[in-house]
């Protein structure tokens, strides 16, 4: 009987030995760079990788002498709200609705449709953008503004570079919120939309008191993921606008890219992307305190067949 | 029979040659293929040696890796060099923009070359004495060897004002009236509206679109110093900066420059001023090979006449009435690592490479200037008509700072230049904000003065 001990042993062993993979992969990819990130972050390493002493320049800059933080934080949060509002939530529940509202057929050819930004390759949509902007009277834009309306050539990527990068991010950003609500859609009871129809539901009441609550947990859900995407991504507008003119189109994630590569001032992008990390933190930890760990895991309140 | 094996296997190896011993050098450098010759020169000049070596029954063979980069521009090039040097992966032997040997003389990636010079005298006693400025570190000593030599100047295109009516005693005599000082900058401009204005053009005047030298030209004609001859230091003076930051900022307002030229690509730019789109487009003289070249759509005469008449070259024009132009020359350099295993064979083969038959080869071909003077007289380089018009163009050139720091102050001036352009900052704003950056990045390196006089 006493033998019956030894499996024991070993399935204690075995949670460690099957959560190695994923352990050593987050301990090298995620934690490992947050250290030397912190790491650099104290040192004044520059162009030459050289360390030559430790300080705290790196953070008086951020706070005080840098006059660029504030255009910068300001136009991040343009960025982040107006693409998540427009976008990433709203154009996204409006896909979500409108194709599901048609046919199957149009709906998945919409769908299809609105799924080829996020297929094509970055750069490929980038350069797309760059055509379609273009200042010259040749550029798509501009076709149709001369063209058609008679209006004088515009220069978006110059004159309203944010705008351009906005539309840009929000037409890739937009299928995710279409697909994941295509199918919170899909999944609520044909039941009861007949039953809502038989009390004298009309359209809109159906949307309203029908579908429009089943999305508020994906929505949520949505917003907050995409928040901290958009924060932390910046290849669109790199390819795009390269963050310019000057830095009218750069976003947070991106300066700390502009300010560690293109200047080799290694050390404050560093001190610069802690910032960025402890809002991601923050902003989940803020997300579990106020929906909970289990948001997306809670028992639907439709009944699922 | 074991014996019989052991017997024929030691006769054979007594019969082979004991292998040479290879000396592996690695050799680095911007791609680009207007200039083969800054690697080639270095290979071909491993054969001489190896040559020397067998002739001398020296049983060595120099063998080159050679590594070309693909980086935007050379300073995304000299940046990526530094990470390489910074693991110890760098190379032996590389070229480099002059202006960063500063950088890499401070960190020791860039060998002391003054013994080395002088130990050969016979490649490098005719190198034209003020290049040697051009590779000269903080400390004050020699750390590179010039690879080239180029001047910046202003292209326009003739066959426009033609178009507009000027008469050929004008449109010839423009170099001439801006060595004198009579035609400014503001003249330029006024002339490029009106070639635009008049329809001759569509663009009056393109630069280039990234961070580079040429454009510092026109501060120099604005009379900015970005060194302080009493401190050595890099400075801001602000009145001259604001003052040419001034005159890009009128263009763009004028329409002479698009506003979003920093925007463009390097094609676009080069198209436009081949396809005739653009009246003047500032490069470097080495621009003539694609000028003259078969590329971008249309071709040009190629001789000497053909293009002369089509095409003239200017310095920066003076600013004021009665002032100097300003002349620029941006040599490319050799430098060798101090870690390097073999520094006489690194330092040999750069020495070879400099001399007038290496060389001319590159000059020729790249439309670069010569860096010896016995070069000038080789008949390749007589027969190139380009280089030797350029020539002259070099009296009076000169450098950007080699302070270690300059390649950071041009990225923070040229971020200026395309705020005034693109109409997000005033000169003056701009100033502001150049002096801002300057004092976060740089802080005591930089001083920052109201005008350079003071």
């Amino acid at each position: 009987m006493s033998q019956a001990f030894v499996p024991v042993r070993c399935r204690r062993a075995r949670p460690a030995l099957f959560l190695a993979p994923a352990a050593s992969l987050l301990l090298l990819f995620f934690l490992a760079p947050i250290v030397i990130d912190v790491g650099i972050a104290f040192t004044n390493m520059g162009e030459s990788l050289k360390v030559t002493a430790w300080t705290l320049k790196n953070f008086d800059r951020i706070l005080g002498a840098d006059r660029m933080i504030p255009l910068i934080l300001l136009t991040t949060f343009l960025y982040v709200t107006a693409t998540l509002f427009f976008f990433n939530v709203g154009l996204g529940v409006v896909l979500a609705i409108t194709t599901t509202a048609v046919s199957d057929r149009l709906g998945a050819l919409f769908r299809g449709i609105w799924i080829l930004p996020r297929m094509s390759p970055a750069v490929i949509y980038a350069l797309l953008w760059i055509w379609v902007v273009d200042s010259s009277p040749q550029g798509l834009l501009n076709q149709v503004v001369t063209g058609i309306f008679g209006l004088a050539p515009l220069n978006l990527r110059n004159d309203h570079p944010l705008l351009v990068i906005i539309l840009a991010n929000g037409f890739v950003g937009a299928s995710f919120a279409m697909v994941v609500l295509t199918s919170t859609i899909r999944s609520i009871p044909e039941h009861l939309f007949h039953a809502a129809r038989v009390d004298g539901a009309s359209e809109w009441s159906v949307l309203r008191f029908v579908v429009l609550p089943s999305l508020k947990g994906p929505v949520w859900f949505i917003t907050i993921y995409q928040a901290l995407s958009l924060l932390v991504t910046f290849e669109y507008i790199l390819l795009i606008t390269n963050g310019g003119p000057v830095y009218d189109s750069t976003t947070y994630a991106l300066y700390v890219y502009r300010r560690a590569f293109e200047g080799g001032h290694y050390a404050y992008g560093a001190a610069l992307a802690i910032a960025l990390m402890l809002f991601g933190v923050c902003f989940t930890l803020l997300q579990w305190r106020l929906f909970g760990d289990g948001m997306n895991r809670t028992r639907p309140r439709i009944e699922v067949l | 029979m074991f014996r019989k094996i052991a017997i024929l296997a030691t006769a054979l190896l007594t019969a082979l040659p004991a292998s040479a011993e290879e000396i592996h050098l690695k050799m680095w450098t911007l791609v680009d293929r207007d200039t083969p010759y800054r690697e080639q020169n270095i290979v071909d000049a491993a054969k001489v040696l190896n040559a020397e070596y067998k002739a001398a029954g020296i049983d060595k063979t120099i063998v080159i890796d050679v590594n070309r980069g693909n980086q935007k521009g050379w300073d995304a090039y000299a940046l990526d060099m530094l990470k390489a040097f910074a693991v110890k992966q760098g190379p032996d032997i590389y070229t480099l923009p002059h202006e960063w040997i500063g950088k890499f003389a401070e960190n020791g990636y860039a060998m002391n070359m003054e013994a080395a010079i002088a130990a050969r005298p016979w490649a490098f006693n005719d190198v034209l004495p003020n290049l040697w400025e051009s590779v000269r570190a903080s400390d004050g000593k020699i750390h590179g060897v010039p690879q080239d030599a180029e001047i910046r100047m202003f292209f326009y295109n003739k066959d426009m004002l033609r178009k507009i009516g000027k008469d050929e005693a004008f449109i010839d005599g423009l170099p001439a009236a801006v060595e004198r000082g009579d035609f400014t900058l503001d003249d330029l401009t006024a002339l490029a509206k009106e070639v635009k204005d008049k329809g001759a053009a569509e663009y009056g005047m393109l630069h280039r679109p990234n961070v580079g030298i040429d454009y510092l030209m026109v501060f120099k004609s604005f009379g900015v110093k970005f060194v302080d001859p009493k401190t050595g230091k890099l400075m801001l003076p602000k009145k001259e900066m604001q003052n040419a930051l001034a005159w890009y900022e009128t263009n763009a307002k004028e329409g002479v420059t698009p506003i979003d030229n920093t925007a463009m690509s390097w094609d676009a730019i080069k198209t436009a001023f081949k396809q005739e789109k653009a009246f003047i487009f500032h490069q470097g003289v080495w621009a003539v090979a694609w000028q003259t070249g078969d590329a971008l759509g249309v071709s040009w005469p190629k001789d000497e006449a053909g293009y002369t008449h089509k095409i003239g070259w200017l310095p920066a024009p003076a600013a004021v009435k009665g002032g100097k132009p300003a002349n620029l020359s941006h040599p490319i350099i050799y430098a060798i690592n101090p870690g390097t295993k073999y520094p006489d064979v690194a330092a040999d083969l750069v020495a070879i490479a400099t001399t007038p038959y290496f060389n001319v080869r590159h000059a020729v071909i790249s439309n670069h200037t010569a860096i010896t003077h016995a070069e000038t007289a080789l008949p390749a380089y007589k027969a190139n008509w380009v280089v030797s018009l350029a020539s002259p163009m070099m009296e009076g050139a000169d450098f950007v700072p080699n302070n270690p720091q300059f390649s950071d102050y041009n990225k923070v001036l040229f971020t200026g230049l395309q705020a005034v352009e693109t109409g997000k900052m005033t000169a003056a704003q701009a100033v502001g904000f150049i002096a801002d950056e300057l004092d976060l990045q740089l802080g005591d390196a930089v001083e920052i003065h109201d005008s350079a006089a003071e």
